[in-house]
């Protein structure tokens, strides 16, 4: 089995596309649909990487970075955003964060995506 | 005027005049004066009927700025009775918050052409001024209009192209995932013709994409927030960085390209780099765009005394005489781009203004349709670092 991806993303298609590019990677893919069950997932099954949406229902993608990085055992969990929002403001705030990339969902294939998480775990 | 015939007469035919024809003159000139007194008092009752039901506010000031006249519209707009101030100068009247920002906006321009004037308390004005000085009296007569409510729509308009704008971009991205999903061959091989059409749909979308990102970006001029964190920049990096990006299609259009730069380092200019970056995009992509096959786009930076100057040049197709005064406008096409068919929003140029103007740059053009275009801009050199000139 390949090594773990967490997609936290609140729209089902997007969660398939890239859930489906993800495993034909030969990742194994784990999804959640909200901030609250993507901080469950990470903190239960503490995956090698996370990609983060930002506008989610209740606990937003920056709330969700900031626990992360509050809890010793999965602060250093690289986190890629990918996010409709593509302001500096917006950008600057993930990146303090602490988040490895910011990608802006409709400026990137999933095959660059792809990549890009590739990267981050090298 | 029977004064005057008398007279005229009595000059050229003296005679005795009978103390008859003395009265009778007399009740002639008293009837004059009073139909001229009927006359002018119609008059002024016929102006007060105008000014009280002027839809604008209206305020006549005389020549020491104290109020001569204000009809019930101006008492309305800027909550002030007639009584307590006619008669009194503009800037005595600090007591009334909306006169003191009228008197404030007054003595910034010797004459106001629907200038915007914000009334925050107690409930949120907009007022356009426009005022006239009457040059013999030395009056000034100073217009009033509300247009809270066009500035209402106006932001309620922004909002939704913002908003429709946004909602665009979700489905817009799964579109845009899904289609190259079956063009890398993720979901099973594709027939060549199936691969052509899909290909062809994701260029589609992608312009839809271009043209959200583009409304996006004029939502957020016609707001104000726009420019962001500026930082000191290289203008000779960022051309370079940008034409990079064009190698590609230079190549394919077999087109000659220059880039004139100082050998010397140029000083840096205060930028928000992501929008200039836009702008030199914007103008190169144009001048790329619009020049046929084999053409040549010169792009030259200079430095003037206390500005940075950006050309960029090509032998495209020209912008029509008749359109010139639009180029900069929203939406704006040239009919000879129209026939060529070639893709744009009509967006960036007027993204390119605003972003020149917000960083208190100059932007122009000259063009000879069929000839080709330049355009300029420049850009301030922060500080004073003119020396060394």
């Amino acid at each position: 089995m390949g090594k773990k991806i967490l997609v936290v993303e609140d729209d089902k298609f997007l969660r398939e596309l890239i859930s489906r590019k993800l495993s034909g990677e030969g990742f194994e893919v784990l999804e959640a649909f909200d901030g609250e069950e993507g901080i469950k997932k990470i903190k239960a099954e503490k995956p090698a990487l996370v990609l983060l949406d930002l506008i989610l229902p209740g606990i937003d993608g920056f709330e969700v970075l900031l626990k992360i990085r509050e809890d010793p055992n999965v602060a250093q969990t690289p986190v890629i955003i990918l996010s409709n929002l593509g302001q500096r403001e917006e950008v600057e705030k993930g990146l303090k964060l602490g988040a490895v990339d910011y990608l802006i969902k409709a400026h990137f294939t999933p095959g660059e995506i792809v990549e890009k998480i590739k990267n981050a775990l090298k | 005027m029977n004064q005057s015939q008398k007279k005229n007469h009595s000059l050229r035919e003296p005679e005795i005049i009978s103390e008859r024809d003395i009265r009778l003159a007399i009740l002639n000139i008293l009837e004059d004066s009073e139909e001229a007194k009927r006359i002018a008092g119609d008059e002024r009752d016929k102006t007060k009927a105008i000014i009280n039901n002027l839809a604008d506010g209206l305020i006549i000031l005389n020549g020491e700025n104290r109020v001569f006249l204000i009809n019930p519209q101006a008492e309305r707009l800027l909550r002030v009775r007639r009584e307590e101030i006619e008669g009194e100068g503009l800037q005595s009247l600090d007591r009334y918050s909306s006169l003191k920002r009228l008197a404030g906006l007054l003595v910034s321009k010797k004459e106001l052409f629907r200038e915007e004037l914000l009334l925050p308390e107690p409930k949120k004005l907009v007022l356009e001024v426009t005022t006239t000085t009457l040059p013999r009296r030395e009056e000034k007569i100073v217009i009033l209009r509300d247009i809270s409510r066009e500035k209402l729509i106006e932001r309620m308009k922004t909002e939704f192209v913002s908003f429709a704008a946004h909602q665009l971009r979700a489905p817009l991205s799964e579109i845009k995932w899904a289609l190259e999903m079956f063009l890398e061959g993720d979901l099973g091989k594709m027939t060549e013709e199936q691969q052509d059409f899909l290909e062809k749909t994701y260029q589609s979308n992608e312009r839809m994409i271009l043209l959200v990102n583009d409304l996006l970006d004029v939502t957020r001029i016609e707001e104000g927030r726009y420019l962001y964190k500026p930082t000191l920049a290289d203008i000779k990096e960022i051309t370079q960085s940008a034409i990079d990006l064009y190698k590609g299609g230079i190549q394919k259009k077999k087109i000659k390209f220059e880039f004139k730069k100082p050998k010397e380092k140029l000083p840096e200019v205060l930028v928000d780099l992501e929008k200039i970056k836009l702008v030199i995009d914007n103008l190169l992509s144009n001048a790329i765009k619009y020049t046929p096959d084999g053409g040549k786009v010169t792009v030259s930076i200079s430095r003037g005394k206390k500005e940075i100057e950006f050309s960029i040049k090509d032998t495209g197709i020209g912008i029509p005489k008749d359109q010139k005064e639009k180029v900069f406008s929203k939406f704006f096409r040239g009919t000879n781009v129209l026939k060529t068919g070639v893709e744009g929003t009509g967006l960036g140029l007027f993204i390119t203004k605003n972003i020149v103007e917000a960083h208190e740059g100059k932007i122009w053009f000259e063009s000879e349709e069929g000839k080709g275009t330049t355009f300029f801009f420049t850009l301030p050199i922060p500080g004073n670092l003119t020396v060394g000139e």
